[in-house]
C-alpha cells in the first residue's frame, strides 16, 4: 500500500515552515540557524522524491542527489564563516551580530 | 555529437578549468607576488572567455540534455556580466593591496563565480538553475567575510550567507511544487506543455511554486520585499566585494529571471505580473526613500540599486519583447554606471586611508577635477537626468510599459526617479561646492584610472552612439521571442 | 499488510541477538584488567560527562567542514558505481573528472595546512 503523495507534502510542508521560522525565531546560537538551513533543504528533498516516486519519473530523485551534495558544501562554507565570525568576535550569540543597524 | 556538447558550453568549460589550475597554481606561490600574478592570470582568463563567447555562434544550441541552452539572450547577457567580473576584478587589485588582504583566493572565487553566473544566464531546466545559482552564491559569501578578521566583514558574511541560503531553500522548495504539479523541470518542456492549449491554466500547486521561486530570485535581485541583507552586506563587505555584488550576480540574477518569466512561465503573463508589478513598485519607491537619510556611500548605494532593479523590472512586467530589450538596455547601462561609482569610491582615499561617508565628497571638485568630473557624470546618470545613458535606460522601459498600458507604472517609475534624483545631485553639490578640512590624496593606480575612464566615457557617450548595446540588446530580446 | 514488517521484526531479532552475543562474549573471553580510562565511556576528544553547553575547540568545526565535503560527494560514487554497467566509457571518466576536481580541493587544503592539527 503507497504512501499517497499528499502526506509526503505535508511532511515536507511542516518541516519547511519549522525551518523558516527556525531561522525567524531563533535567538540563541548561530549554529541553530545552520540547522533550520539543513532543515528546508531536507523538506524540499522530501517533497522531490515524493513527487518522484508518485510521478514514476526519476528526474526528481536526481534533484534530490544534487541538493544534498550541495546542501554539505553550503553547510561547510556556512560552518566556516561561523568559525570566522567566532575568531573576530569571540561568540556566536545571534544577539551580538548587531555592529551594522538593518 | 558529445563533441559538439563540449563545445557549446566552451567558455564556461575553460572558466572553470582556468579556475581549478589557479587554485593549485595559488597555492604553491603562496606570496604577494603569487597572488599578484592569479589575479593577473584570472583577468586573462576573463578576458580570454569574454572573446570565446563573442566569437561563439550566435544560433540557439541545446546541450547536455537539455540542461544547458546558448541563444543570443544568453550571449549578451554573458558578455555583460563578464565585462562586470572583469571590472570590478580590474580594480579591486589595488584596493586589496592597500588593505593587507591581498591573497590569491580571491581572484579565484571570483571566477568561480563568474563561472555560476555565465552557466546561470544557459540555464534550461531547473536542476541547472540551482546547481549554477549556487555556484554562483557560495564564492560570494565567502568574498563578503573575505576581510576575516574585522567584525563588519565577517558580519556581512555571515548575514548574505543566512539569508542567502533562506533564499536558495525557497526557490528550490517552489522547484519542487513547480516540478511535482507539472511533471518535468526542463524549461522546454514546460513551454512544450501549454503552447498548443488556448487560455492554459497553470495547476494551483505550480503557482505557488512559481511564487516561491519569484522570492528565491527577488532575494538574489535585492529587491523588494526581500532586500532587507543589502544595506548592511553592502556595508559589511569590503568595498572591491560590494563592487562586484552590486554589478556582476544582480546582472546575472536579472537575466536569469527574464529568462524564467519569459520562457517556461511565458504563457502565465498574467499570472506573474502582478507579482513583478508588486516588486517593481515595492523597490523603486523603497530605493528612493531609504536613501535619503543614508550617510554611508556604500549603503546608499545599496539603496540605489534596488531602485535600479525596481526599474529593470518595469520593463519586465511588460511582458513583452519590447520589454525584454528594455531590462537589457537598462542592465548593460547600470553596470558602467555602477562599476565607475564604485571605482570613484574606491579612489577616494584621504592619508592612505578609504573612505566610506557622503560628507567625504566634500572638496574633490578642487583636488581632483577630473574624478570629480566622472563623479558627476555617475550621478547625474544614476539620478536619470538627459543626455546622460541613465536616462535612455529609463525610457526604454518606461516606453514598453506605456505600450502595453501600464502607464501608471511608468508614472510612479519617474516619480521616484525625482526623489532618488535628491540623494544622487546631493553628491554632485558635496563634490564641487563643499570644502573638506584636509585635501583627499591625489594620483590613483592605472587599474582604476581605467576602469572609471571607461565607464565614464560609455555613460556620457552613450547618446552619441547607441548603436552597438541597442543593437545587440534588440537581438538578443528577440532571442527569448522566437 | 503487518506481515510486510517481517524483516524490520528479523532485523531486529538479529541485532538484539548479536549485541547479546557479543557482551557475553567478552565476559567469557576477555582478560578482564580494569582501569579508570578503561572503564570511562568513549567520547573523542572530550570528556564524556559534563557540560553539554560548554564551548569547545574550534579545530572540530575545521575538520567537519573538511569531512562533510568529501563524505557527501560519495553519494555520488553509489548510484556510479551500480550503473557503470550501462553508462559506458563517457560515464567512467565523468566520474574520473569528478574526483580530478575533488582532488584539486585535496591539493589546495593540504598546502594550506588544513590538515595539520597543531
Amino acid at each position: 500500500m503507497p504512501v499517497p503523495v499528499g502526506h509526503f507534502l505535508a511532511v515536507a510542508a511542516i518541516l519547511f515552515t519549522l525551518g523558516v521560522f527556525g531561522i525567524f525565531l531563533n535567538r540563541k546560537n548561530i549554529i541553530v540557524i545552520l540547522m533550520s538551513i539543513e532543515l528546508i533543504l531536507l523538506a524540499v528533498n522530501i517533497n522531490l522524491i515524493g513527487f518522484s516516486a508518485h510521478l514514476g519519473d526519476l528526474a526528481g530523485q536526481l534533484f534530490a542527489m544534487f541538493v544534498l551534495t550541495v546542501a554539505a558544501a553550503e553547510a561547510a562554507i556556512g560552518l566556516a564563516i561561523v568559525v570566522v565570525v567566532f575568531r573576530a568576535r569571540g561568540s556566536i550569540e545571534v544577539a551580538d551580530i548587531n555592529i551594522m543597524k538593518g | 555529437m558529445s563533441q559538439s556538447y563540449l563545445l557549446v558550453a566552451l567558455p564556461e568549460l575553460f572558466l572553470l578549468a582556468a579556475g581549478l589550475v589557479l587554485l593549485v597554481v595559488g597555492a604553491f606561490k603562496e606570496t604577494a607576488a603569487g597572488a599578484r600574478l592569479v589575479s593577473n592570470l584570472a583577468l586573462g582568463t576573463l578576458a580570454i572567455t569574454l572573446v570565446l563567447v563573442l566569437v561563439a555562434a550566435p544560433d540557439r544550441a541545446v546541450a547536455f540534455r537539455g540542461n544547458f541552452v546558448m541563444d543570443g539572450f544568453a550571449g549578451f547577457m554573458k558578455v555583460v556580466v563578464l565585462l562586470g567580473a572583469l571590472g570590478t576584478l580590474a580594480i579591486a587589485q589595488p584596493y586589496l593591496r592597500r588593505e593587507g588582504i591581498e591573497r590569491f583566493e580571491y581572484a579565484v572565487l571570483v571566477i568561480f563565480s563568474t563561472a555560476g553566473m555565465s552557466l546561470l544566464l544557459s540555464a534550461n531546466s531547473f536542476l541547472a538553475l540551482y546547481i549554477s545559482l549556487e555556484l554562483m552564491s557560495l564564492p560570494l559569501y565567502v568574498l563578503a567575510a573575505f576581510q576575516r578578521d574585522t567584525y563588519k566583514s565577517t558580519e556581512a558574511g555571515l548575514k548574505y550567507f543566512v539569508l542567502g541560503a533562506l533564499a536558495s531553500g525557497m526557490l528550490l522548495y517552489g522547484v519542487s511544487l513547480v516540478y511535482g504539479f507539472t511533471g518535468t523541470i526542463f524549461f522546454e518542456e514546460l513551454t512544450a506543455l501549454y503552447l498548443d492549449e488556448e487560455g492554459a491554466e497553470l495547476p494551483l500547486g505550480a503557482l505557488v511554486g512559481v511564487v516561491f521561486i519569484a522570492a528565491g530570485l527577488a532575494f538574489k535581485l535585492g529587491a523588494v520585499p526581500f532586500h532587507m541583507w543589502t544595506p548592511d552586506v553592502y556595508e559589511g563587505a569590503p568595498t572591491a566585494v560590494t563592487a562586484l555584488f552590486a554589478a556582476a550576480p544582480k546582472l546575472a540574477a536579472m537575466g536569469l529571471t527574464v529568462r524564467v518569466f519569459a520562457e517556461p512561465f511565458g504563457a502565465f503573463v498574467a499570472d506573474w505580473q502582478q507579482i513583478i508589478i508588486a516588486v517593481s513598485v515595492g523597490s523603486m519607491v523603497l530605493g528612493a526613500f531609504g536613501a535619503i537619510g543614508q550617510r554611508n556611500i556604500k549603503r546608499l548605494l545599496a539603496y540605489s540599486g534596488i531602485g535600479h532593479v525596481g526599474y529593470a523590472l518595469v520593463g519586465l512586467a511588460a511582458g513583452t519583447q519590447s520589454g525584454v530589450y528594455g531590462v537589457l538596455v537598462y542592465m548593460t547601462i547600470y553596470l558602467f554606471m555602477t562599476v565607475g561609482t564604485f571605482g570613484v569610491v574606491l579612489a577616494l582615499r584621504r592619508r592612505g586611508q578609504s573612505l566610506e561617508q557622503i560628507d567625504d565628497f566634500a572638496g574633490l571638485g578642487k583636488d581632483q577635477p577630473l574624478l570629480a568630473l566622472a563623479t558627476a557624470i555617475f550621478m547625474f546618470s544614476l539620478a536619470g537626468i538627459p543626455p546622460l545613458a541613465g536616462f535612455f535606460g529609463k525610457l526604454y522601459v518606461f516606453l514598453a510599459a506605456i505600450e502595453v498600458g501600464l502607464v501608471w507604472l511608468a508614472v510612479i517609475g519617474v516619480l521616484t526617479s525625482v526623489v532618488g534624483a535628491y540623494y544622487y545631485l546631493r553628491i554632485v553639490k558635496l563634490v564641487y561646492f563643499d570644502s573638506a578640512p584636509e585635501a583627499l590624496d591625489r594620483g590613483m593606480e592605472p587599474e582604476l584610472r581605467g576602469v572609471i575612464a571607461v565607464s565614464a566615457v560609455v555613460t556620457a557617450l552613450f547618446v552619441v552612439v547607441p548603436g552597438p548595446i541597442l543593437g545587440s540588446a534588440r537581438v538578443a530580446a528577440g532571442a527569448l521571442f522566437p | 499488510m503487518l506481515e510486510d514488517y517481517l524483516p524490520i521484526l528479523i532485523f531486529l531479532a538479529l541485532a538484539i541477538g548479536l549485541a547479546v552475543v557479543i557482551m557475553l562474549a567478552t565476559l567469557v573471553v576477555a582478560r578482564q584488567n580494569p582501569d579508570s580510562d578503561k572503564l570511562s565511556a568513549y567520547e573523542c576528544g572530550f570528556e564524556a560527562f559534563e557540560d553539554t553547553r560548554r564551548k569547545f575547540d574550534v579545530r572540530f568545526y575545521l575538520v567537519a567542514i573538511l569531512f562533510i565535503i568529501f563524505d557527501l560527494e560519495v553519494a555520488f560514487l553509489f548510484p556510479w558505481a551500480v550503473a557503470l554497467g550501462d553508462i559506458g566509457l563517457a560515464g567512467f571518466w565523468s566520474m574520473m573528472l569528478f574526483l580530478g576536481i575533488l582532488t584539486v580541493g585535496f591539493i589546495y587544503e593540504w598546502k594550506k595546512g588544513a590538515l595539520e592539527w597543531e
